[in-house]
């Protein structure tokens, strides 16, 4: 494996190997240009992935010390977990569930069509649907989704989406669909065909789901020109005295501190590191922050307005076996103001294990007694759906840093805030009518609703807007302020959609290394 | 969680008799429940509590998850025998434990006039340990009793839950779409034909 000199100022320093930036690694290497990723937690390959919720969970996921908080329930019920994302070679790839679906043109227009939205901060992308297309193709193109673009046939159906689909067809609607989804349904691209295991959320251990861990990360390592480094937490990123960014300052496993000179740097932490990482790079120079003269870097978080909903069915469904996220349901996906909300959602058939049934039932301290019991009683007639929709990005919403606590590397703990908006009561009370009487025309008895899980879809926090006053980055996730400076996750969303956001993410992730290489060749960073 | 349409079964008594299979599924019972129901019989919720506690705790995690059709109370009696041992190991959480087991009963005491064990409905007794829900020993027990059912891969059979399916080649040839309730799903020929053009 190739490695970099700490001191070779010629690479793109990429923070993060998920979505964005495992992906900007490929591509730039691709175009001939090298890169060092700083990968903050360790090496990830298939065969770590287990069929076994908690296990994967501690492997995984993000746990160093963060704090919820504001108005939604996760800041009691889940106080150090506000979201539930991965730390390690692959980022949340390794945990997503597969979902690759576009945004549509009036989410991308969301001021444009939702006018002022009092308590919120609704404003329109700076790229449209027709311009981002052939982007969302060639990601469709990458990752091997299913369906017109790269004419793999959509998954087949398994027992828990064949309930939602016949209650979908049963009260009208048009709009189901087992894919798309960037699972194998055919062998396709060096992977396998998706042998029906389920665990998609804890890693799929055959590689037939599109993750970075299994596509992009090696190939830019095979390529020669990028060295992926985990165990590497960025603490600061550097700046000379003309503003252009020259360099990160990371801690290595043992928390040695290393500085890793760069040409151009990328920030793809997801969006509570992202940020974060931004403000604790404040100087002198930028007071609060990197990239920050909007005073937009951290704010206007946003996770998808959700909730989950299990049916019991009058008969066994074993909702387990097979793709976790196996149905998408996207009638609702409209703005359709006499709802009484902003934006529309998606329906998605989510199966849950038995263990995460019980902690996410019911989360807290009262998931438990008679009530509780008997639900999990009815686990194997279950079958259901994560429900999410857009969320309006709202300031009082973002990542801000502690006061006093400082985590292992010494920097502050993140506080993460999240108080629903109006909007997301009335959505949530639609989402849940709606499966209901999906679920209902099928014979359902009973009905659960959860409250929304910890967040995997973090969105929001570098926003990218055509005005520098009014966002931290532009079109292509280059900051305002600092040329040489960009943001390759999810922060740089404007709006939330109502989709997943993953495929968006590398949609941006390959238009953004055109532009790197565009920009570089034409020395202008 | 919210419950739209939740029909109330009838109360049921809590002790059942021993099923087959869950006898089965006890003994081959992996882990720290298997060894804590070994040693249960003789170290039998010693130290820790007081005269009587013993009973209460076994009372209280039935109560927490009760599933009396599906598992034995030799169940229970391995996850209060693992409460109590990790309680052996630490002095504060026994104290907690045990002044938390003594609230329990007075608090029965206070509202029915009888210890928690004595009363009959399943409800009432819900009713007594939901005050004390929010505290640190009441909380201790319930995740003890939770990954001890819920994470338990020999209690998932109960429950219907098969698990791990990467070793037997994933559910595709395992009833990944074996319902008959409602109808298949699209041929792969029909798949094939959606994505054309």
């Amino acid at each position: 494996m190739t490695e970099f000199e700490k001191t070779d100022d010629s690479v793109v320093v990429i923070i993060g190997s998920g979505a964005g930036g495992g992906t900007v690694a490929n591509e730039l290497a691709k175009k001939g240009i090298k890169s060092v990723v700083l990968e903050a937690g360790k090496r990830l390959d298939s065969s770590d992935m287990e069929n076994d919720e908690w296990t994967m969970f501690q492997k995984i996921s993000w746990l160093d010390k963060r704090y919820s908080a504001g108005g939604w329930h996760g800041s009691v019920n889940h106080p150090n977990l506000p979201a539930w994302i991965v730390k390690g070679y692959g980022g949340s790839t390794v945990h997503w569930a597969g979902v690759a679906l576009r945004f549509k043109e009036f989410e991308f227009k969301t001021r444009s069509t939702y006018g002022a939205v009092e308590g919120a901060n609704v404003e329109d992308w700076p790229v449209s649907l027709e311009e981002m297309t052939p982007w969302y193709e060639k990601a469709e193109m990458k990752m091997g989704v299913t369906g017109k673009t790269t004419g793999m046939p959509h998954l087949p159906w398994n027992n828990g989406f064949r309930v939602l689909a016949e209650g979908c067809r049963r009260t009208g609607r048009t709009d189901y669909n087992s894919g798309p989804m960037a699972i194998n349904s055919v062998e396709n691209d060096d992977r396998p065909a998706c042998q029906q295991i389920g665990f998609c959320m804890q890693g799929c251990a055959i590689g037939a789901k599109w993750s970075t861990m299994v596509t992009e990360l090696p190939r830019a390592e095979d390529s020669g020109l990028s060295e992926i480094r985990t165990d590497a937490m960025a603490l600061k990123i550097e700046h000379d005295a003309s503003g252009k960014v020259t360099g990160v300052l990371y801690a290595d496993a043992e928390g040695n501190q290393h500085l890793q000179k760069a040409r151009v740097v990328c920030v793809a932490g997801n969006s509570i590191e992202s940020p974060r990482l931004l403000l604790n790079s404040a100087s002198e120079m930028f007071p609060d922050g990197l990239a920050n003269s909007s005073g937009q870097v951290g704010k206007n978080y946003m996770c998808h307005t959700s909730t989950g909903i299990y049916a019991v069915m009058p008969e066994k469904v074993h909702m387990f076996r097979g793709t976790s996220v196996a149905g998408i349901v996207g009638d609702d996906v409209k703005h359709e103001p006499a709802r009484g909300f902003n934006g529309g959602y998606y329906l998605e058939f989510l199966s849950l294990g038995l263990p995460f049934m019980g902690a996410f039932l019911e989360p807290g301290n009262t998931g438990w007694g008679r009530s509780f019991s008997r639900a999990m009683e009815q686990y194997d007639h279950m079958s259901g759906v994560w429900a999410l929709g857009e969320d309006l990005a709202q300031e009082q919403n973002g990542v801000t840093l502690h006061g006093s606590e400082m985590d292992q590397h010494g920097l502050p703990v993140p506080i993460v805030a999240k108080t629903p908006h109006n909007n997301d009561h009335a959505m949530t009370a639609h989402m849940v009518e709606s499966t209901s009487q999906i679920y209902e025309s099928v014979g359902a008895t009973d009905i659960y609703e959860l409250p929304p899980y910890p967040a995997s879809h973090n969105m929001g926090t570098n926003r990218m807007h055509a005005d520098a006053d009014k966002g931290v980055v532009n079109a292509y996730g280059q900051s305002h302020d600092i040329d040489n400076l960009f943001v390759s996750d999810g922060s740089q969303f404007t709006s939330s959609g109502a989709c997943n956001p993953t495929l968006t993410i590398v949609a941006l992730a390959i238009r953004q290394a055109e532009y790197i290489a565009q920009e570089m060749n034409a020395q202008n960073i | 969680m919210n419950i739209r349409f939740h029909r109330q079964k009838k109360s049921k008594q809590d002790h059942i008799g021993v099923s087959r299979r869950m006898f089965l599924m006890t003994t081959a019972m992996a882990g720290v429940t298997t060894s804590a129901m070994l040693g249960s019989a003789t170290r039998s919720l010693a130290a820790p509590l007081d005269a009587g506690q013993d009973a209460t705790l076994l009372r209280m995690v039935q109560d927490i998850y009760p599933h009396p059709e599906l598992l034995e109370v030799s169940h229970y009696e391995g996850i209060a025998a693992t409460v109590i041992t990790n309680a052996e190991a630490d002095v504060a959480t026994a104290k907690d434990l045990r002044d938390g087991l003594a609230r329990i009963d007075a608090q029965a005491e206070a509202l029915f006039g009888t210890p928690y064990t004595e009363i009959a409905d399943p409800d009432a007794r819900e009713g007594v340990l939901r005050k004390f829900q929010h505290d640190g020993f009441f909380q201790g027990v319930r995740w003890t009793a939770y990954f001890a059912i819920y994470n338990n891969v020999d209690v998932w059979p109960l429950f219907g839950y098969q698990g791990s399916s990467v070793e037997y080649g994933g559910y595709i040839d395992r009833g990944f779409s074996d319902i008959t309730f409602v109808p298949q799903g699209p041929t792969l020929e029909e798949r094939m034909a959606a994505v054309k053009g």
